[in-house]
């Protein structure tokens, strides 16, 4: 008798630690994380729709239906990402997501010059080079640092009704993301 | 021999099956770690932060959402009226109240459970930018299957749903005292059978 005891604490015990280390590596061995429904989508340097009916509908599931997100894959080891888009929209955000799928900086259209969509991500390094020499394309732009290698940009973009929609839909269309200098 | 290998056997069993159902569960139940209840309303606010707590990272993962930082904004959701009784979408809401201050707001219609994504089409949604107010510039929105006068979002469907209400550049979204924000009621006024 008091030896199925003692197995069965064993086993509640080594429930917990089962159940700390499921948790915990979940982030690390999810196969279908946002960075992967968004890898689907296409690939890195553009500016891809998440439709709510495409491969990364799972990833948008829980989005604003009043909202239009896109995305761009980047990897700071190739240099800085600039992602910018002229003209203006009723309202953007944008969210920087590492390749675990944690959104590391966020900032809207308040931060940027006028509220054009122009935004530089670089690493502490590349800004330092950035600095030095400024490519003429940089110069109104909104620098973001992060150290984080891999990543995704995320941007929202609002439609505050239907005649919106033209609009928000040139904006993104026209939205550019490319690997710079630095 | 024999029984030395069974009480191994069950001692694996109960650490393996027991861990995985647990951390399915925790996973699983609406109201997990790192929630925050508001008036009904939940809120992750460190949800997809480098902040969040595992269990938080863990369910943003397995679910591939896409988190609002804290400078877009924050989503409070609800599956429950004021009254503590589930939404259903046979029944009509009065969403009164106040809302805290921020840029614009959304409310819209979603699935009782986040994982199920949205029904067909476009889900009813209404922002603060199109509504009309009250004399004292506060806002009532009547959630019904039946076109509703003044600011109406519309319902279709059966079963269970949730409300979600988002805040736009907000600085609720940054402030550590969300537990103090004045959240609007959900407050129940019929239903069709």
């Amino acid at each position: 008798m008091g030896r199925w005891i003692y197995a069965l604490l064993i086993g509640l015990v080594g429930a917990g630690i089962a159940h700390i280390a499921i948790i915990l590596l979940i982030p690390y061995f999810s196969e279908r994380d946002s960075w992967a429904l968004v890898s689907e989508v296409g690939p890195p340097y553009a500016v891809h729709r998440l439709d709510r009916n495409g491969p990364a509908a799972k990833a948008v599931a829980a989005a604003d239906p009043m909202f239009e997100v896109a995305a761009c894959r980047f990897d700071l080891r190739d240099g800085s990402v600039h992602i910018f888009s002229a003209g203006s929209v009723p309202y953007w955000s944008l969210s920087i997501f590492d390749r675990r799928g944690q959104n590391v900086f966020s900032l809207n259209d308040r931060t940027a010059t006028g509220g054009v969509l122009d935004v530089v991500v670089a690493s502490p390094v590349q800004l330092i080079e950035l600095r030095k020499a400024m490519p003429a394309n940089y110069e109104n732009a909104v620098f973001v640092e992060s150290d984080i290698g891999e990543g995704m940009i995320i941007l929202r973009s609002f439609v505050p009704d239907p005649s919106w929609r033209q609009i928000v839909d040139r904006h993104l269309a026209a939205a550019r993301c490319e690997t710079g200098a630095g | 021999m024999l029984r030395d290998a069974l009480t191994i056997l069950l001692s694996s069993v109960i650490a393996v099956g027991g861990g995985a159902a647990s951390a399915w569960y925790a996973l699983e139940s609406a109201e997990g770690v790192g929630a925050l209840t508001v008036r009904g309303w939940t809120a992750y606010p460190d949800a997809g932060s480098p902040q969040a707590d595992p269990y938080s990272k863990a369910r943003v993962a397995r679910e591939a959402d896409l988190p609002l930082g804290r400078a877009e904004g924050i989503s409070f959701s609800t599956a429950r009226d004021s009254g503590g009784e589930p939404l259903r979408r046979q029944c009509s809401y009065r969403i009164e109240g106040e809302v805290p201050s921020a840029r614009f707001w959304t409310v819209h219609v979603a699935a009782a459970n986040a994982a199920d994504g949205a029904p067909d089409g476009r889900a009813a949604a209404l922002s603060s930018l199109a509504l009309l107010r009250e004399a004292d510039s506060s806002v009532v929105v009547v959630a019904s299957r039946h076109p509703a006068p003044g600011n109406w979002l519309a319902l279709d469907g059966q079963g269970a749903m949730r409300l979600v209400l988002t805040l736009y550049d907000t600085p609720v979204a940054s402030n550590e005292d969300i537990a103090e924000t004045e959240l609007p009621q959900v407050l129940r006024i019929g239903c069709d059978g």
